[in-house]
């Protein structure tokens, strides 16, 4: 990897998070390097997933949350007064779980984004569909069959897919929260070598169950772990993938890379 | 083994009510069909005018009366029912005014039919000065039915997967955006199906009709303001009122008449609920 000075695209500062009463993550604090791919990694309700959530400000949707601390975003404040929630949501764009096109024809659904803008001209829309379903590995694969739906395609396309509507809104940060775990190993193996590629012009934010996913596809890892029931999730360890996987320095990052978990 | 036989003895027995509630249906519907198909299929009849006194008279302007009424219907409640489900499910807070609302709603679904005909007889006819008329029917079935339209639409919109929403707000769409382009679309043929029980209800309905918009009627209605006779009305009035000697064949004619414009529209709406589906969500084509 070309040696150039880390730029920080996101930063997270302190964020703690409730679900009404309940306080799912606590001051937790690392930051996002510009066009490099970021883990997050830790065993099963650890709070993953609240915590991407944050960056996008997703969890706005579900009633009763509530955030403390910061998510810096090109040294602004995401969450300060006031700032643009959809403006956001179209800078860092987000890959769910589960493959989740629309009922709609692969075209309609690549075109989603950019028509929400406001881009109507038929040659321009041809083009953005074009263009991200080729960076998004699956052109050739669809080319002929733009019009038919979404959901007719295989669990990897349909993954791809979803990729290719969120290029097509030409974000700053993509976050994948589980991005391979509803699909065959085959097709994960396309989508790793896909953010490998996307890494030139994106930052990532990658959700994992699995270490060597996390080991092979990031540069950068962040550990969280729930202490004891009931307990907040908060950051363990976070640093460069290479040394937290070849020499961890927290004991509890050791145990639940070499799987020694529950 | 114990379990086992409880389990047969259960399939059996929800077999055999499935099975009852099968035969009871296809009894009432071939019985109506058996007394009044040959009728219904007259030209004559189908298409004739009404007699007040002589045999042979037709039932057009009903039929007409009670196409008219359940479009009028449709077109004051679907716009309302839809607006208002798309608050319950996507805006409303569960909370007290939320069970308030749904109360009311459950509550005016089980007033019987004959008090909306009064309610629009004060109204409608009498009130606003309206008399008979297919709109004083139709408000009044309108309102008759919003309680179950509410609902179906309602469920119509819930079934949307919230993954779409999440799809569609990651994007930089705006809630009302995401129900406008993703929500309403994919709940479409739904809510067209939903539409359906409804148009069945209100073509079927006369107590809430004979009040607000006619009994008889021998030229077609053309204005909302026009006296007209719904075919579900005239029935009964056949039946109960008529001078006319042949009363016993228009009522068995009507009554299959009836049954089969409703299951012509459920199909018709069937059918384009699943077109809309396959043409219209796909989108265009690209070059
Ligand atoms: N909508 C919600 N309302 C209330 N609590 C929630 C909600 N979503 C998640 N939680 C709770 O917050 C905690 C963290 O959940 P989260 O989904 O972020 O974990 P995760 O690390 O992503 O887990 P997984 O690896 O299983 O996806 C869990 O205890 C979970 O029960
Ligand atoms: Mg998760």
């Amino acid at each position: 990897m070309p040696e150039e000075a880390l730029e920080n695209k996101m930063v997270i500062k302190d964020l703690s998070m409730y679900y009404t009463d309940f306080k799912a993550i606590e001051d937790v604090t690392f930051d996002v390097p510009a066009r490099r791919i970021t883990a997050l990694i830790g065993p099963s309700g650890c709070g993953k997933s609240t915590l991407v959530r944050c960056l996008n400000r997703m969890n706005d949707l579900i009633e009763g949350v509530r955030v403390e601390g910061e998510v810096v975003l090109d040294s602004e404040n995401v969450y300060q007064q006031g700032f643009d929630t959809i403006g956001l949501r179209r800078r860092v764009g987000m890959v769910f779980q589960r493959p989740n096109p629309f009922p709609k024809s692969i075209y309609e659904n690549v075109a989603y984004g950019p028509k929400l803008v406001g881009i109507k001209d038929k040659e321009e829309l041809d083009f953005i569909v074009e263009d991200s379903l080729k960076k998004a590995a699956l052109w050739h694969e669809v080319k002929t069959i733009l019009r038919e739906s979404g959901q007719n395609l295989s669990g990897g396309q349909q993954q791809r897919l979803c990729i290719a509507r969120v290029i097509a809104v030409q974000p700053e940060v993509i976050l994948f929260d589980e991005p391979c775990s509803a699909i065959d190993p085959v097709a994960t193996q396309l989508i790793e070598d896909l953010m490998a590629e996307l890494k030139e012009n994106f930052t990532m934010v990658i959700v994992t169950h699995n270490m060597q996913q996390a080991a092979r596809v990031s540069d950068f890892t962040a550990f969280m772990l729930v202490q004891e029931q009931g307990q907040p999730g908060r950051l363990i360890e976070y640093g460069d993938t290479n040394t937290m996987f070849t020499n961890p320095s927290d004991e509890r990052t050791e145990r639940y890379i070499t799987g020694r978990f529950g | 083994m114990k379990g086992s036989r409880a389990d047969k003895a259960a399939t059996v027995v929800f077999w055999a009510l499935g099975l009852v509630t099968i035969a009871l249906l296809a009894f009432i519907i071939i019985e109506i069909l058996a007394r009044g198909f040959l009728t219904a299929i007259n030209p004559k009849f189908f298409l004739g005018k009404p007699e007040a006194i002589k045999a042979g008279g037709g039932i057009f302007p009903m039929i007409i009366s009670s196409l008219y009424l359940a479009a009028l219907t449709i077109l004051i409640s679907l716009p309302i029912a839809i607006g208002a489900a798309i608050y319950m499910a996507e805006y409303a807070k569960k909370g007290r005014l939320n069970n308030f609302i749904r109360f009311c709603l459950d509550s005016l679904a089980t007033l019987p039919s004959i008090v909306f005909g009064l309610f629009g007889l004060a109204l409608f006819v009498i009130y606003f000065r309206w008399s008979y008329c297919l709109l004083a029917g139709a408000f009044t079935l309108a309102i008759l039915n919003l309680p179950i339209l509410l609902r179906s639409t309602e469920e119509a919109i819930k079934l949307v997967p919230n993954t779409y929403r999440e799809a569609s707000m990651c994007l930089g769409a705006s809630r009302w955006t995401t129900i406008r382009q993703v929500v309403i679309p994919t709940a479409l043929p739904g809510i067209m199906t939903s539409t359906i029980l409804p148009i069945g209800r209100i073509m079927g309905e006369s107590a809430a009709i004979v009040y607000t918009t006619g009994l008889f009627i021998r030229n077609i209605p053309i204005s909302p303001f026009d006296t007209a006779a719904p075919l579900a009305g005239y029935i009964w009035y056949a039946q109960s009122e008529a001078l006319v000697p042949d009363y016993r064949q228009i009522v068995n004619g009507g009554a299959a008449l009836l049954l089969i414009i409703v299951f012509a529209i459920y199909f018709l709406a069937r059918w384009a609920g699943n077109r809309y589906q396959q043409t219209k969500l796909l989108g265009p084509k690209m070059k």
